[in-house]
């Protein structure tokens, strides 16, 4: 049994999450440690690099050179919240009607908070394993970096025992102790009838009616991921573009985090800055037409520009950080020739920043 | 009638500088314009300096307004609209057990939004002053599960003020005369593929032809066969930037779809940025 250490790559939607979350993966594993990294939706070529494509098994990643080891796999939502389901509802447990039940289908998919606490529950079967020495997860795509860490939350609070009592208990077929309770309730469920429909609480009691056999095990679960995300197994990175209103939200969220017991320590800025400074001459010797040279000079001063604003950006960024958090700038590299090549040149800048 | 824009695409492609745009474009022809964000947090109120983002409209200096709706909210107004009555919403939604089932009902909270978006051309709940409604919508996944709730909840309720809420706005949004549609995009694999996506699910799904916006074009006329790469490092990454240009036209030309390109724009500020984005919008 190994024990096991956990970095959470957190960060909003388009900002390279999954590719920062491969390459800490492929340093680690350079470093002699055996690596998990766990993704989601990685992007076809990445997937045909980690060797994961079409397969939701844990792979070990192909044709790459490492002092350790370096496996690989995307998080199949469904699957593992039907293979959770399965587990906690116990050997031979029937649990085709929950499965067909429409509002476990969405629940299980699509409701805000699912694909978080499945990402969270692939993580800690994966730590539970003792299998490797470091976990490495990509979170699902969001707007904002912390809805990930208020997802389970608000996942656990449908499951929360008195909700599904309640439910249960108003149909009005309960003992009399329960009769006696849900007196005030009933009213409740009345007005929820007039909202929406008699047939929507109908369904809801069903949903909590089948649910009922494994909410326990549910909460645990949460409760138990919770633990290992507050442990000091456990960092978490943010992960940002260079982009003015993300950055700020960034450094906003890192406190935030840190507020809640959660061990935040770095900012990393996906490409913040060209891996080297352009060569600009493209005249005499160049083989371009004139027209186009033009044209290439008219924007060549254009992007210098859009350089310049960029350190600019990048520089104030950093004197506003000061000692608040420790700020990670990643480079961007310019055509790498393969996704590997890729993988190995951003480690290789994060080796160079970061000591885990 | 009112007309209302919903503004999706991939997380990080520029959607709600887009969707800020498009409002000003609107706003500069003398229509009144609003602009709406989705969830509860606002990305606007720091774009523009705002002091606040809320649920009730806000002045921007480019004429148009810019409002938050959250789930809840919409929710909220819903309810007090068709209770009629504070004291019974109160009973209802402020017990703590409802709201924790109410904020998490899957579809719910999507719906409620859908029902607060269309309630101008519904003709249904308090009346909206707004000739244009630009919603800076969800990223591609949840904005599937956004249109997919009423269809969802009709099929869930057949009777009742929910059932027949969740047909009529079904019917709006996918009313071409109403509601447009428009998927930003960047000149990637993955952007590329989710639009690709989203459109033929829109297609097939609803009916609904999306437009499709390329966001951050080299702003230069060059091609990419002009260049030779063997120049330099910044030929090269020109040459290449406009390669993977003329391969995300080429993938989305193949599905008969032809972008609207918003050139790449850097060195301005906010406002001028929306500014300079909108005067390259036509109607």
């Amino acid at each position: 049994m190994k024990s096991t250490q956990v970095v959470v790559c957190i960060g909003c939607g388009g900002v390279g999450k999954t590719t920062v979350s491969a390459s800490l993966g492929y340093m680690l594993a350079d470093q002699g440690y055996k690596t998990l990294v766990l993704t989601i939706d990685p992007a076809k070529r990445l997937a045909t690099t980690l060797g994961i494509e079409g397969t939701k098994e844990i792979t070990e990643v192909p044709g790459v050179q490492l002092k350790g080891k370096l496996f690989a796999s995307v998080i199949d939502h469904q699957t593992v919240f039907n293979e959770f389901i399965k587990r906690a509802s116990g050997a031979g447990a029937d649990v085709t009607p929950i499965f067909r039940n429409k509002l476990y289908q969405q629940m299980s998919t699509t409701l805000s908070g699912s694909q978080e606490f499945t990402a969270l529950e692939k993580l800690y079967s994966a730590y539970e394993s003792g299998e490797y020495d470091w976990i490495v997860l990509d979170t699902p795509p969001s707007k904002h970096a912390i809805d990930f860490l208020n997802a389970p939350q608000k996942l656990s609070a449908l499951f929360n025992d008195s909700v599904a009592k309640w439910l249960r208990n108003s149909d009005g077929k309960g003992g009399l102790l329960s009769q006696i309770i849900s007196s005030g309730t009933r009213q409740v469920i009345q007005i929820l009838e007039r909202l929406t429909g008699s047939e929507f609480v109908k369904e809801l009691r069903l949903f909590f009616f089948y649910i009922h056999a494994w909410q326990d095990k549910l909460e645990n679960r949460i409760v138990q991921v919770h633990n290992l995300l507050i442990s000091d197994k456990t960092r978490f990175f943010l992960i940002s573009s260079l982009d003015e209103v993300k950055m700020t939200e960034a450094l906003n969220l890192g406190q935030e985090v840190r507020k809640q017991g959660y061990q935040l320590t770095k900012i990393i800025i996906n490409k913040s800055r060209f891996e080297k400074t352009f060569d600009f001459k493209v005249g005499p010797g160049s083989t371009q037409s004139a027209a186009s040279l033009k044209e290439l000079e008219l924007f060549k001063v254009s992007f210098e520009k859009y350089i310049a604003q960029r350190e600019e950006l990048l520089h104030k960024f950093e004197n506003s950080v000061a000692n608040r958090i420790e700020l990670v700038s990643l480079k961007e590299y310019l055509d790498p020739i393969s996704d590997t090549d890729n993988l190995k040149l951003i480690a290789f800048d994060l080796s160079q920043k970061i000591k885990l | 009638m009112q007309k209302i824009v919903f503004v999706t695409g991939k997380g990080g492609v520029g959607k709600s500088i887009y969707a800020a745009a498009l409002a000003q474009k609107y706003s500069m022809q003398g229509k009144r314009t609003l602009l709406v964000e989705l969830g509860d947090e606002s990305f606007f109120k720091t774009f523009f300096g705002l002091p606040q983002v809320q649920y009730t409209p806000t002045k921007t200096k480019n004429g148009f307004e810019v409002a938050l709706w959250s789930g809840g909210e919409a929710l909220k107004e819903y309810a007090l609209h068709l209770l009629k009555s504070e004291a019974v919403y109160r009973l209802f939604f402020e017990n703590k057990v409802s709201r924790a089932l109410i904020h998490i009902a899957p579809g719910l909270p999507e719906l409620a939004i859908l029902g607060k978006i269309t309630s101008g051309p519904r003709h249904h709940g308090p009346s909206s002053p707004h000739d244009v409604i630009i919603v800076d919508a969800f990223a591609t996944g949840h904005f599937l599960a956004l249109m997919r709730a009423p269809k969802g909840m009709a099929q869930a309720i057949s009777f009742g003020p929910m059932g027949e809420q969740s047909r009529s706005i079904m019917k709006t949004v996918v009313d071409s005369s109403i509601c447009d549609y428009h998927i930003v995009t960047l000149a990637e694999e993955l952007p590329i593929k989710e639009t690709i996506e989203l459109y033929d699910q829109l297609k097939t799904e609803f009916n609904i032809s999306a437009d499709i916006i390329l966001n951050k074009k080299l702003n230069t006329s060059l091609q990419s066969n002009e260049l030779n790469s063997d120049d330099n490092e910044f030929v090269k990454y020109v040459k290449e930037t406009l390669t993977r240009e003329e391969d995300a036209r080429k993938r989305l030309q193949e599905k008969n779809l032809s972008p609207f390109e918003v050139p790449f724009i850097y060195d301005k500020t906010s406002y001028e940025l929306i500014e300079q984005i909108a005067t390259g919008i036509k109607l």
